[in-house]
């Protein structure tokens, strides 16, 4: 524990850690001092000069170095002669703040009015309006009149694209540098700098793309102003009008905590997803997210979306009514006589993949996952995988991470911001292991290389070493992927990496353990719920493949059940197509990468007649006679929890506990952290790895001979070739293709 | 090329500078680059932001900060004439009017001919000898109108 | 009791032929339209600039100050190739449902460009509840005469501002 200091802040006495920040003790006690560039996930620049607060420090005599009393023996305070930042001003000892003299209260309109003198008040049509900083610090402290002429104001530039997804507004810009910050500080893609100086400041970019950063939508969360606008979001609503559900993002195994914004609407039979938004979660994203998940939502409300049960009539396939499917999908599992494949993919949520699993084994099928899925390590990150209490935010001096195999910024962009803060500012070692070089290679103290797939070989070779890198650091985190590894050798990577933990030490401790890159959302809790076959039965006489996703080979079957969102290639070889819902229409729970269950909540309403895969295995149950009576995930998730051994501490109750979190967010605090979401909806919780409960035995690794399928696995990059954010021209043409690389 | 052009210059620069710390090195780079090209072309910032290993969004700014660093092409005299307060008091700003006239140009301006470029600047530090210009970074002091004509009259 | 009625009928009556000759309170609605008050509320109108540019701004500050949730924007952003309205924003969808609306006047209040006036002419009538949802092409004046409507092709820059200055408020009005 840092030592405490007491200062007193408008006559609050308050202890806060030596080092902290006036305009942070503060806030702890509830004076909100008002702030345009500082924020409290930046370093302090004290540019706005917003937060000036009168300063005074007990007097010390030179002579004798003690502090000089008054006649009640009181400290005699000493104020500085002008007024000081309140975000540069680290506190100490027996300081006394004053905010609420009028020499701060007329320094606060000053600085409004200086800054208003360049904003050109278009508030009615800025996107930010209702969510704006400047608007409510003006409200509360601005002067109530302006002494300017509105047709006097400074004119400037209005619609810079600073790259394809975020627009500048140089008028509205008050020139705070939150946006280089974060691009600097947090992202570290400094494509944003200031140029010329005075009243000519401006933001530019002279990158090449423009403004590229897999991060860059964070930056109009932190604007003051409506600077910075997303291209997803311009014009697209007023703040006032969205409606906001609580999520859990789907595209990679962090696992981010966002908000869906939605609002009513004329398509789309009412409401659509308007934009995303980080929502503060500090042992998962803090108060960030990545572009993915950010921008890639419009697939709620595509045209491929099935909507009404189809099934196949003369070669076509025809709508058809859920009575219909449901009896022919029974009917035809009854008449398989158990000669069938049940395939699930990973972004199936866990309470629907328990269901799915209950029933496939009820009807003796062959449980699998599709087989993209990387299903061979999940066991091996259950037992190794970091601490239940685990918490990025302690990673640092002392601790090593070590990335074998693992693009961390391609992978799970979010987790590559929380290892870097890691490193770089917290001073946590870092050694990598690939066989090309990735973004976090920059900040690695030890760089080794491997042949292409040779990731298993390399650590046994290095066993030695690497064991002896990690005895010697605090806590060991280990990052990997399965980049060009089938299966088997995957298992074979996760399982000496493991070792190594055991061999070091570390197998079992909190801050410690095995952090896969998995592909998506619910890979780990697939996994854990559905306990997969890893092999695949050379033919059947019934494939249901339930949310595979991308057009993949099924094994040969005479009759194809497909449970899918979207209107996909594989829906064209269905015998039955049964609609289903997307993670924004339903509510349910995904486990993470790093094993933290998480719930989220329904925002948008169902598309047609699709319904929840719980539903529709459900619905299937009943007709094939099982007496299956759950009303809502929740109901499956006690009987699940009940049934996993894993998930047996976990709740819906639980995993909707919600903790106060530093920095404050939300509705009051939008000028101190922006206009991320504050979190309502449940921090989740991780379940305990089997290395912390038991002592583990080490695995028996023999490394299987390299395959061509596991070498042609290229990297999973969540920003790859054919996955435009945004349809473009530019973007599409300086994207390499990933098979001309490879 | 900036790096075949003036590989000599560079390796020099570089050489005063250690490796890890090339980022230091971009203002003499940039001064190679405008003397090379005249002022500091967009090509030539990127060429200097890979040399030293950062992004050109971060030499474009220093460019853009530093007033003697010219984004666009200049005249073949650069004049900077101070308007800072103790020389206005000494009549700078009748003077630089006195020199837009003569010159058929505003300030911030080329003449057509590429001869001149005329700048206003802040102080630079010869306040005793008010009004003062610095043409190409050469001093001219205690100006009038007669003066500052004769002396553009004389340049070749 | 029977003296009493005979003595009341003829009063009765003299009401009834004293009213039969006087001009009826009554009108054909909607054919025929009384003169209002040039303050009365009636239905509203989407006002244009003496060039043709809507004023509307699609800023949806009249939806926000709505009590009866009667008004629907959408926006969407002008070019200098297709400019509805000066700035950047325009209104791409409004409609309001006069069936909800209470002609309270507060969207006139709201609105920062004087683009929605409720005017005390062409009130909305109609027999099915669609044909009151008035949208954007009901609720837009036409340009004034000899001027093009919208969209517009303008000249980069003339057009950089939302809210253009108010003209000076006729008194006289």
């Amino acid at each position: 524990m840092a030592e405490l200091v007491n200062v007193t802040i408008d006559g609050v006495t308050v202890a806060v850690p030596k080092g902290t920040l006036v305009v942070d003790a503060a806030k702890k006690i509830g004076n909100h001092i008002p702030v345009f560039c500082y924020h409290p996930k930046l370093k302090p620049v004290g540019m706005c000069r917003m937060c000036l607060v009168d300063i005074g420090t007990p007097k010390i005599d030179p002579a004798t170095k003690q502090v000089v009393r008054d006649e009640n023996g009181n400290p005699v305070i000493q104020f500085m002669p002008k007024l000081t930042t309140a975000c540069t001003t680290p506190v100490s000892e027996g300081m006394v703040v004053r905010t609420a003299t009028e020499q701060v209260r007329a320094a606060r309109e000053d600085i409004l009015e200086f800054l208003l003198t360049s904003h050109p008040l278009d508030c009615p049509i800025c996107d930010k309006g209702g969510e704006c900083p400047l608007q409510n610090l003006t409200l509360a402290h601005g002067p109530g009149v302006s002494r300017f002429d509105y047709d006097a104001k400074f004119h400037n530039e209005k619609h810079v694209p600073l790259g394809e997804l975020i627009f500048l507004d140089r008028e509205r810009c008050i020139q705070c540098s939150r946006c280089i910050r974060f691009q600097d500080e947090i992202a570290d893609d400094h494509v944003l700098q200031f140029h010329d100086r005075g009243r000519g400041m401006e933001i530019i970019t002279f990158s090449d793309p423009p403004f590229d950063s897999y991060f860059g939508g964070n930056t109009t969360d932190i604007c003051p102003v409506g600077a910075l606008t997303t291209a997803d979001f311009r014009f697209k609503a007023r703040p006032w009008e969205l409606q906001s559900a609580q999520s859990i993002c789907t595209h990679c195994a962090v696992g981010c905590n966002i908000t869906l914004n939605t609002r009513l609407e004329t398509r789309h039979g009412g409401f659509e997803i308007k934009r995303v938004m980080p929502r503060q979660n500090e042992w998962v994203n803090e108060i960030w997210i990545c572009d993915k998940g950010r921008y890639v939502h419009h697939f709620t409300r595509s045209e491929d979306r099935l909507h009404l049960p189809l099934i196949r009539r003369e070669g076509r396939l025809v709508e058809s009514t859920w009575q219909q499917a449901l009896q022919l999908v029974a009917d035809t599992l009854r008449a398989a006589d158990g000669e069938i494949v049940l395939m699930v993919g990973d972004r199936i949520p866990n309470e629907d993949a328990y269901l799915l699993g209950q029933l496939g084994r009820a009807i003796g099928a062959r449980v699998s996952v599709s087989p993209n899925v990387p299903s061979h390590y999940a066991d091996v990150a259950r037992a190794f995988g970091v601490g239940k209490d685990a918490d990025f935010k302690r990673l640092g001096r002392g601790d090593l991470v070590l990335a074998v195999n693992a693009d961390v910024e391609e992978q799970a962009p979010v987790w590559f911001l929380r290892l870097r803060q890691a490193v770089v500012d917290r001073g946590a070692q870092l050694i990598i292991a690939h066989h090309r070089s990735t973004k976090l290679h920059r900040y690695a103290s030890a760089i080794h290389r491997f042949e292409v797939g040779r990731a298993p070989e390399w650590v046994q070779q290095q066993a030695e070493t690497l064991a002896q890198a990690l005895q010697a650091a605090r806590h060991a985190l280990i990052v990997f992927g399965d980049e060009h590894l089938d299966g088997p050798r995957a298992r074979a990577l996760a399982q000496l990496l493991a070792n190594l933990l055991l061999q070091s030490g570390h197998a079992g401790r909190s801050d410690s353990g095995l952090l896969p890159l998995y592909p998506h959302a619910n890979t780990q809790g697939v996994c854990d719920v559905l306990s997969p076959h890893t092999a695949l039965p050379p033919a059947a006489r019934v494939v249901w493949a339930v949310g595979v996703g991308d057009p993949q080979e099924l094994p040969p079957a005479g009759f194809y059940i497909i449970q899918e969102v979207l209107h996909t290639a594989l829906v064209e070889q269905a015998d039955v197509v049964l609609p289903s819902l997307t993670f924004a229409e339903r509510e349910g729970t995904f486990t993470s990468g790093d094993r933290r269950v998480q719930r989220f909540y329904r925002a948008l309403p169902a598309p047609g007649e699709a319904k929840p895969d719980w539903w529709i295995a459900q619905e299937v149950a009943r007709r094939l006679g099982f007496e299956w009576r759950y009303n809502s995930p929740a109901e499956i998730f006690e009987a699940l929890a009940k049934d996993v051994p894993a998930y047996a501490e976990l709740s819906y109750a639980a995993l909707s506990r919600v903790v106060e979190q530093w920095p404050p967010i939300g509705r009051e605090d939008l000028y101190y952290g922006g206009t991320a979401y504050d979190n309502t909806g449940g921090i989740g919780a991780r379940y305990a790895a089997e290395a912390e409960t038991r002592a583990l035995p080490p695995y028996d690794v023999t490394i299987p001979e390299p395959t061509i399928a596991g070498l042609k696995r290229g990297p999973r990059m969540l920003y790859r070739d054919g996955e435009l954010i945004r349809r473009s021209a530019l973007l599409r043409a300086r994207m390499v293709s990933l098979q001309q690389v490879a | 090329m900036l790096r075949e052009k003036r590989a000599q210059d560079i390796e020099k620069v570089l050489a005063k500078y250690p490796p890890e710390r090339r980022r230091s090195a971009v203002m003499p780079l940039l001064y190679i680059a405008q003397e090379e090209y005249g002022y500091c072309t967009p090509e030539a910032i990127r060429e200097v932001a890979e040399i030293i290993g950062c992004d050109p969004t971060e030499v474009k700014s220093i460019v853009g900060f530093y007033t003697m660093f010219y984004e666009q092409p200049v005249g073949k005299y650069v004049i900077d004439v101070c308007d800072d307060l103790p020389c206005a008091l000494r009549g700078a700003d009748r003077f630089v009017s006195h020199c837009e006239k003569k010159l058929g140009i505003r300030v911030g301006e080329t003449t057509p001919d590429g001869k001149f470029t005329l700048n206003t600047v802040m102080c630079i530090a010869a306040c005793d000898r008010a009004p003062v210009l610095q043409i190409n970074k050469q001093y001219r002091y205690a100006l009038d109108e007669q003066t500052f004509d004769r002396m553009i009259d004389e340049l070749p | 009791m029977i003296t009493e009625y005979l003595r009341k009928v003829p009063v009765g009556l003299a009401t009834v032929f004293k009213t039969l000759f006087r001009r009826p309170v009554t009108i054909q609605y909607p054919e025929e339209q009384k003169p209002m008050s040039a303050r009365f509320r009636g239905r509203h109108h989407l006002k244009r600039y003496e060039d043709g540019l809507e004023r509307c701004i699609g800023c949806a500050l009249c939806a926000a100050a709505c009590p009866a949730d009667a008004i629907y924007v959408e926006a969407a952003e002008n070019t200098n190739e297709e400019r509805y309205s000066p700035g950047e924003r325009y209104a791409k969808v409004y409609e309001i449902n006069m069936l909800r609306c209470i002609f309270c006047g507060y969207c006139e209040d709201a609105c920062p460009t004087n683009a929605i006036v409720l005017e005390p002419i062409d009130f909305p009538v109609g027999y099915t509840r669609e044909s009151l949802i008035y949208t954007k092409s009901m609720l837009l004046e036409p340009p004034p005469p000899g001027v093009p409507g919208t969209p517009q092709q303008t000249p980069p820059g003339k057009y950089d501002r939302a809210i253009l200055p108010f003209p000076p408020i006729d008194e006289s009005v």
